[in-house]
């Protein structure tokens, strides 16, 4: 996943050679099966999920086509309560603003609890590149930070890894003993950690929703590293995007259950906590200092969009990565992307150009199962057909695609040459057949992959003819 | 200024109104479904009418949080009257050979507490997180029990502070019956009754023993969090 090669190409190739892995793609697989049970459960015992699925995806409209209203109310409440909010247009301000609030402080070590907005301002690189001790502590992202790569799912981590790994990456860097017992190793993880949350000057956080009415943002987790992260370090830096504003409080009565359900099939995730400033007067702890950044970071050209800016509701459960055949097959790191599946190629090529990652959109089966999963109805699969159509519009489609095209349209205005191209196909088919699948065949970069059946002996039209 | 900056961008995207045909989605496929009023006030009811379904009675409410507690692996514990809830604290201070208790000015912490013989830290005001992390377990009371979750509702104000619930490897939440409701929007209002606008800093609901299942899935307790939840909620 380097940054120099092009991320079509990256793309290709990690995806030939991830979906030749039969043994890490079975394991995903029943990783996700499992999932799929719980989650199964949960929803059945709601009185009415799809009309839920609708109230929930109303409360993100509301939001969404009043963001201008809600933002700024959520701000104001926010610092009326003595928190301070940095508005930031991209990842660069995003990331000085965080820089200037630790080197204020002197800092020297900073804990950080799951937020996928750092990763997509690369915040950790900067920081560790600046000398400061950055430790990850959501037991998934810590793995991934131990092995030095990205989260392979932007809800589940460390899904692609078996403990065999993680037991050999405890013992190689935090000099662990050998198990692979999942209980054994979640320990030695939380034995390091307790040391960093007493001791770290700076706790960072994300936000999964930031409520206007009140001002105050909501950590969703399971595991209380985020609480620890916002209660013991004298600073708390929350980093939001802009989009994940709600209108009420008693939104998240509903939302939080949803995400849940969505997410990890729980009915309440552990800890749902709602945090609205520093610590007050006649408090008896938590941080002396809030600081919310807020970034745009091109979430206001997608918002522009009339269309897709309906993908700006996504509440981030994952869901429609763990539906999708696609992610199935090719799996997370293959996206190069903060944000993989389908709603990571319905929304990076608006935040990072579609010139580069318009491929994404390609690399869709169109089943719709996306659409299907997503707890507030985001027309997930459309959005891809929308960007392949704007990218096809800005001439930025193949050319061997236009070329096909260009021939495809040729033969279909003229009916005899159509009857012609259909017999000359089923000759070609025949007299080719020796070399299917074989490099000289000219489609063999379709058909490696492919079986070309056989065509049938009567077409459409003679079968039609014959049967009056 | 970036804040001006970015409302500016934000206003001017929102200039152009929302393809009706996208909006529609959320609404397609659900011309027999029930659908609520839009707005904050429809959400609430969308909670009670669609959201599992767990009784109106406090009997069916204790039931409701029995059965999902078993499931989230919360010790769950109802006991007649305080002097039952001092016993029950005092069975699980034999049980876990608690030496160091965190505690907070609770009333009803307070009084459950005071028979045990170890050594207190109250983190109702200034107090050293070193010494709270070196605590057994920590008491605390609650906001209210949502039946609808089997979560406890806490604030700084009502679990004394913001890590005394989650730093000890083992919390206890002290209820009693009347603080039963059925689902977090009843909490919600609750604390907005309690506080008006001035709302406390922090409001967590806690829904089990800390959790991770980010090793191939396996559930393990305690990630970071307490390994162990008690709520012992008083019915009389």
């Amino acid at each position: 996943m380097s940054q120099s090669t092009n991320p079509t190409t990256q793309f290709q190739t990690d995806a030939n050679r991830v979906t030749a892995d039969d043994d890490r793609r079975s394991f995903l697989r029943s990783s996700l099966r499992g999932y799929q049970t719980t989650r199964t459960a949960t929803q059945e015992r709601f009185l009415n999920y799809e009309s839920a699925r609708i109230a929930a995806g109303d409360a993100k409209w509301e939001a969404i086509e009043n963001l201008d209203i809600y933002l700024a109310q959520f701000a104001d409440k926010l610092e009326a309560r003595g928190a301070t909010v940095h508005w930031c247009s991209d990842s660069n301000e995003a990331r000085s603003a965080i820089l200037n609030i630790i080197k204020e402080h002197d800092a020297k070590s900073v804990i950080k609890s799951k937020c996928m907005t750092t990763e997509e301002i690369h915040l950790n690189d900067l920081l560790e590149k600046e000398g400061f001790e950055v430790v990850e502590s959501d037991l998934g992202e810590f793995i991934v930070q131990l092995r030095e790569e990205a989260p392979y799912h932007f809800v589940f981590p460390a899904m692609h890894l078996k403990k065999e790994e993680i037991n050999s990456l405890f013992q190689e860097k935090l000099k662990s003993i050998n198990t692979n017992d999942p209980e054994e190793l979640t320990m030695v993880a939380r034995e390091v950690l307790r040391e960093k949350y007493l001791s770290a000057d700076i706790g960072i956080s994300g936000a999964n929703f930031g409520v206007a009415e009140t001002g105050m943002i909501s950590i969703t987790e399971n595991e209380g590293n985020a609480r620890l992260t916002t209660s013991l370090p004298k600073v708390h830096i929350a980093l939001m995007g802009i989009e994940k504003i709600i209108p009420k409080l008693e939104d998240l009565a509903l939302m939080l259950p949803m995400l849940a359900t969505a997410g990890t099939g729980q009915h309440l995730t552990c800890y749902n906590s709602q945090l609205g400033g520093p610590r007050q007067d006649d408090e008896s702890d938590g941080p002396l200092e809030m600081h919310v950044v807020l970034l745009d970071n091109h979430r206001t050209r997608l918002l522009a969009d009339p269309e897709q800016r309906d993908a700006l509701r996504c509440i981030r459960c994952g869901a429609c990565l763990n539906v999708c055949p696609i992610f199935k097959n090719v799996g997370g790191h293959t996206y190069g992307t903060t944000y993989q599946g389908p709603i990571g190629s319905v929304i990076t090529p608006h935040l990072r150009g579609l010139k580069d990652w318009k491929h994404l959109s390609h690399s869709s089966s169109l089943c719709g199962a996306c659409s299907e999963t997503c707890p507030v109805k985001i027309d997930l699969h459309h959005h891809l057909l929308r960007n392949r159509r704007d990218a096809a519009g800005k001439g930025q489609g193949m050319l061997a695609e236009k070329i096909l095209m260009f021939g495809f349209t040729i033969v279909m205005r003229r009916p005899w040459l159509y009857r012609l191209a259909g017999r000359l196909g089923k000759v070609g088919h025949v007299l080719t057949k020796p070399i299917h699948g074989t490099r000289i065949d000219p489609f063999y970069a379709w058909k490696k992959t492919r079986d070309l059946d056989d065509p049938a002996k009567q077409s459409f039209k003679q079968y039609w003819k014959s049967r009056k | 200024m970036s804040r001006d900056a970015i409302l500016g961008r934000v206003r001017e995207a929102l200039s152009v109104k929302t393809d009706p045909h996208v909006r529609e989605v959320v609404k397609k496929s659900s011309h027999s479904l029930p659908v609520l009023a839009n707005g904050p006030d429809g959400r609430t009811q969308a909670v009670k009418e669609f959201l599992p379904f767990v009784g109106d009675s406090l009997e069916d409410h204790v039931a409701a949080f029995k059965v999902l507690s078993e499931k989230l692996q919360t010790e769950f514990i109802v006991v007649p009257t305080v002097d039952s809830a001092r016993q029950a604290l005092a069975q699980l201070r034999q049980a876990h050979q608690w030496e160091r208790i965190g505690i907070h000015d609770n009333e009803l912490v307070q009084s459950c507490v005071d028979q045990l013989q170890v050594e207190f830290l109250n983190t109702s005001s200034d107090y050293d997180s070193h010494a709270l992390e070196k605590c057994d377990v920590g008491i605390s009371g609650c906001d209210a029990l949502i039946a609808q979750t089997a979560s406890a509702l806490v604030t700084n104000h009502s679990a004394g502070g913001r890590a005394l619930s989650v730093l000890p490897p083992h919390h206890v939440v002290v209820a009693d019956a009347s603080q039963m409701v059925t689902t977090m929007a009843d909490g919600f209002a609750l604390i907005r009754e309690k506080h008006h606008d001035n709302w406390p800093s922090f409001i967590s609901f806690i829904t089990g023993p800390s959790r991770t299942a980010d090793i191939e899935r396996v559930l393990v307790l305690g990630a970071h969090g307490p390994k162990k939840l008690t709520i012992i909620m008083i019915s009389a």
